[in-house]
């Protein structure tokens, strides 16, 4: 478990954290949207200040062990980057048109013609990847599980 | 059957995954096992259906019976149904790398970095899949965003190597369509309009194969391009379901966006029922239903489904029905609860940064509006304006190859009905039987046309005609160099058909006597005496004619 926590303790260190109204997990569900597709909920003004994520469950969604200790311990960490979030709420975007994204650049496309990748054999050879130590929770197998 | 009369039969009814309904008469209660109807008598009395052996008095109940019982409680409910289908486009590569997508290779042969999600790889679009999503929009009537973006949807499988399937949440392709459909004559006819709700472009998942120890991942299919439809749910029965779904595949067939099949996965269909009171505005309970191979199974699962939440609700259980996903089980013909506990799905979707936003010019839509084909709805509407009978227009627009042969054989100037009336009987059972399709058969449109003129303008009779056609189909050439070879032309003169009357009656004194006599049934034989030695050049209509004549005359 020492392993598994410090990696942990690496990861959210770096954790950057992409918030949108969308990815905020609290406590309560989330469905796959229902809503009209005019209406964007990252600019809403009804949340005056970002609500944080019940941390258990979002290190059982990002598959994170955390002992009860790390729990206490990192939830003021990351209420504190969400906070900072939620300055940007007090930002007026009446005016503003919203993007659909961060970037400027226009499309990267690629023609459809095959290339077939060569040395597959290295890409599924179980000693480059599979070798981490523990088998993975979700499937209890060990070694290498592909055909 | 009302409800309340239901109820007031004190019955036990045993309610698993089972339909089970009462009869109204005998109070017998009727069930299914393993695909077979059995009947539970409350009584001992005998009764006048047979007894299985040993065991407690069943009867085998035809299925009409039962059918009619549960249609009588279905009656009194309205099913809501939307589906969900995932097209498998068929594009040369995969949708973010350039690794070539072949259905049946050697699993773990056609992957990479990228679609096997390792790290540091990065994915690029295929310019083809915005153009395939484009078309499919179009087609679909629906608007298209000139911006979108694509989202991950992050869960954990072992067959999603990245750990987030690249899809679209909230701002997909095209939004808002229709399609129209024309339901079979079978199953009543009549022209529907279902809503679209939404196309979007994501990839598929790996495939899991289950061995005997387990199960292991091949990566193959991890990537494929996918466009997912999200239908309205405007279905009410499960013939229009499956209707809807066999317009999809013929839709993205006439495209040429995917081979749309059911078999073998490159179209795959994810149904929601509940069913509610008549009159009542309030949805039901949506029940999903997946494992459904083919279009006849769509039709069967939702018929099974609504008649199972139906029995439940009439007998006020209908607690029982909860928000679930079934899966259809071909075999017994019925739906089953997925036993393990799926848990609410957060999918934390965020925009991909890796991919920069989908933009599309008006310019390049209208050029790609252009290029549409004749969709299947056009050419049904096109057909039905030629005069043709709504039976011949389905089955002619139903496969894009075959309208294309009709539509080229009524340019080379064949009569519409007749032309019809080939390919769909004699033509179209070729086909069936010797498995090939239209664009393998030898016979050519033009010649087609050709043969039907000279059937028409008499130069060659129908039965010849019919026998040459085998020769074509079977192995080409022209109907004129057929008639020549074999000196196939009709015999319309009558002296020269009455010469061989006069022959046939002289050699045949005896039938002769007979039929004058009064047994006129040798008429017949005659005939056939006469076509012998004509080798069927001989017009029928002449012939008998003046067969009759010289028949009845006094000689």
């Amino acid at each position: 478990m020492a392993m598994g926590s410090s990696r942990a303790l690496l990861i959210l260190s770096n954790f950057k954290f992409k918030t949108t109204a969308s990815s905020s997990s609290s406590s309560k569900p989330f469905f796959p949207f229902k809503t009209n597709l005019g209406t964007r909920n990252f600019s809403t003004k009804i949340r005056s200040s970002l609500q944080p994520p019940d941390l258990p469950r979002l290190a059982e969604t990002a598959r994170i062990s955390l002992a009860p200790n790390e729990v206490e311990e990192f939830a003021p960490k990351i209420r504190q980057v969400i906070d900072w979030f939620g300055q940007l709420q007090a930002v007026d975007l009446d005016n503003v048109e919203p993007a659909l994204r961060a970037d400027t650049e226009g499309d990267n496309l690629r023609e459809d013609v095959p290339e077939t990748f060569e040395n597959t054999e290295a890409l599924i050879a179980s000693d480059t990847l599979w070798n981490l130590g523990e088998p993975s929770s979700n499937t209890g197998m060990e070694g290498s599980f592909l055909l | 059957m009302t409800v309340g009369r239901l109820l007031s039969l004190k019955v036990s009814v045993f309610l698993s995954s089972v339909p089970v309904s009462v009869h109204k008469q005998t109070g017998r209660i009727l069930h299914v096992r393993n695909g077979v109807l059995y009947c539970t008598m409350k009584s001992s009395q005998s009764q006048t259906a047979t007894q299985e052996k040993q065991q407690p008095p069943k009867v085998k109940v035809p299925q009409h019976a039962l059918k009619k019982t549960v249609d009588k409680i279905t009656r009194d409910y309205e099913a809501i149904i939307g589906i969900e289908t995932h097209v498998q486009l068929s594009t040369l590569t995969k949708a973010f790398c350039s690794c070539p997508y072949n259905y049946g290779s050697q699993p773990n042969t056609s992957i990479c970095p990228i679609c096997m999600g390792l790290p540091g790889a990065l994915p690029v679009l295929n310019s083809k899949v915005i153009e395939f999503a484009v078309k499919l929009g179009l087609a679909l009537n629906c608007k298209l965003s000139l911006n979108s973006k694509f989202d991950r949807k992050q869960y954990f499988y072992p067959d999603l190597p990245k750990g987030y399937q690249i899809s679209q949440f909230d701002i997909p392709i095209a939004t808002g369509g229709y399609v129209d459909l024309d339901l079979p004559l079978e199953f009543g006819g009549g022209h529907r309009k279902f809503g679209i709700t939404r196309v979007h472009m994501e990839e598929d998942a790996g495939k899991l194969l289950h061995s005997g120890n387990g199960a292991q991942v091949d990566l193959n299919r991890a990537g494929v391009p996918l466009l997912e439809i999200v239908s309205e749910p405007d279905m009410r029965t499960g013939i229009e379901a499956a209707e809807y779904a066999a317009e999809l595949q013929r839709v993205v067939r006439y495209l040429g966006i995917s081979n749309g099949n059911m078999q073998e996965g490159s179209l795959r269909c994810d149904v929601n029922v509940s069913i509610r009171p008549i009159g009542q505005s309030e949805f039901g309970t949506k029940v999903e239903i997946k494992n459904l191979n083919s279009f006849s199974s769509i039709n069967r699962a939702i018929d099974f489904e609504i008649s199972r939440q139906a029995l439940l609700l009439s007998e006020g259980q209908g607690d029982q029905i909860v928000q679930e996903t079934r899966l259809w089980e071909e075999g017994a013909q019925k739906t089953i609860t997925m036993r393990k506990k799926e848990g609410l799905s957060d999918y934390r979707y965020f925009p991909e940064p890796d991919l920069p936003e989908v933009i599309l010019t008006q310019e390049y839509v209208d050029s790609i509006l252009k290029s549409l084909p004749e969709l299947p709805e056009m050419k049904r509407r096109r057909y039905e304006n030629m005069g043709l009978s709504m039976q011949d227009v389905l089955f002619l627009a139903n496969d894009m190859n075959v309208a294309e042969y009709f539509d080229e054989t009524l340019s080379s100037g064949a009569d519409l009905k007749l032309a019809a009336n080939w390919i769909m009987g004699d033509i179209a059972a070729y086909m069936k039987n010797e498995k090939l399709s239209i664009n393998e058969i030898k016979l050519t449109p033009k010649e087609l046309a050709e043969l039907i003129a000279s059937i028409k303008g008499g130069t060659i009779s129908g039965k010849i005609g019919k026998e040459i056609l085998f020769e074509l189909l079977a192995k080409g050439g022209t109907v004129k160099g057929l008639i020549e070879e074999k000196d196939l032309v009709q015999i319309v003169d009558p002296v020269e058909i009455g010469k061989i009357i006069d022959k046939v009656i002289s050699e045949n004194p005896k039938q002769l006597e007979q039929y004058r006599g009064g047994k006129t049934k040798l008429q017949g034989f005659f005939a056939g005496q006469v076509m012998k030695l004509s080798k069927g050049k001989a017009n029928p209509g002449l012939l008998n004619k003046i067969l009759l004549e010289k028949l009845n005359a006094k000689n």
